[in-house]
């Protein structure tokens, strides 16, 4: 599919579900020509490239300088989505009836 | 340390520990879906009751923090023990006991090995049909992409998906098995 540069995609629904179909099937035609193992190889290389990535952010917007300091800060913020993430879905207890 | 050094030293741990086990999580979906990044390693513990936890994490002490608190999850009541790697990054460990559950029990059963070289051993992996059981049943946003993407990239010509309906309905999981393979573009 071709796209005009002078056009905003999100103006148009069509188009834009055209593009993010695009994006998809090129994800799910790469990973299908991956082995299982090379997709979970994939999945390590993309959790340590993406937690290298937090730190960088972290320590950027926090103006951090030392490592252990960005860690820490990368520690809090996970603490807080894994709150969020899991609100609702776990208990310190389990239930009578349950 | 990077994550599959964490991945292996839990594999280690409940191999030292004679639990029986299998990856699930992030990692399992990869392996037949999208590969994407995760912030933990989910591994079930084939043992229900018993003292799975005590002798899984007394091996891992020495590099990961273990939450005291035990939980349960509130869709099946099964029992969670969360951990946080004790040097940076702050990797999370999910350590799941398996319970007395049609699916789970079953999941556990039908797991297969797939040997990993970036972990340098073999793993026990869920199916890809139980992977999807799974996520549809949990239901999150980021569970029914993943159903998705391990349907869009297995095929449902590969799948059983005789199998994936009759848990989905069991499970009451139907309409989001349907919505999802609704958001699968022609491929």
């Amino acid at each position: 599919m071709n796209y005009f540069p002078t056009m905003n995609i999100h103006d148009d629904p069509a188009a834009l579900k055209a593009l993010q179909d695009d994006i998809y099937r090129e994800k799910v035609l790469r990973a299908r020509k991956q082995s299982p193992a090379e997709r979970l190889a994939d999945a390590f290389e993309i959790t340590n490239f993406v937690f290298g990535n937090m730190l960088a952010g972290a320590m950027a917007q926090k103006g951090i300088t030392t490592e252990s300091e960005g860690w820490e800060e990368v520690r809090r913020r996970l603490e807080r989505l894994c709150r969020v993430h899991d609100h609702g879905r776990y208990a310190a207890e389990k239930p009578l009836a349950a | 340390m990077n994550i599959e050094s964490l991945a292996a030293a839990v594999l280690d741990a409940c191999e030292a520990a004679s639990v029986t086990h299998m990856l699930t999580g992030a990692f399992a979906t990869s392996v037949y879906g999208i590969p994407r990044s995760t912030k933990d390693v989910d591994v079930v513990l084939g043992v229900t009751g018993g003292d799975a936890f005590e002798k899984v994490t007394a091996k891992l002490d020495l590099i990961v923090q273990f939450d005291p608190q035990i939980q349960f999850d509130t869709l099946t009541w099964g029992r969670r023990l969360v951990g946080t790697a004790r040097t940076p990054p702050p990797f999370k460990v999910e350590l799941f006991e398996l319970f007395d559950d049609p699916f789970v029990q079953q999941q556990f059963q039908r797991r297969r090995k797939l040997y990993s070289a970036q972990i340098q051993r073999e793993t026990w992996l869920p199916t890809p049909e139980d992977v999807v059981v799974q996520k549809l049943r949990w239901g999150r946003s980021k569970d029914l992409d993943d159903a998705r993407d391990v349907i869009a990239v297995q095929t449902p010509e590969a799948l059983d998906m005789t199998y994936i309906e009759d848990w989905c309905g069991l499970h009451g999981t139907k309409e989001r098995l349907l919505k999802v393979l609704g958001e699968i573009p022609p491929l």
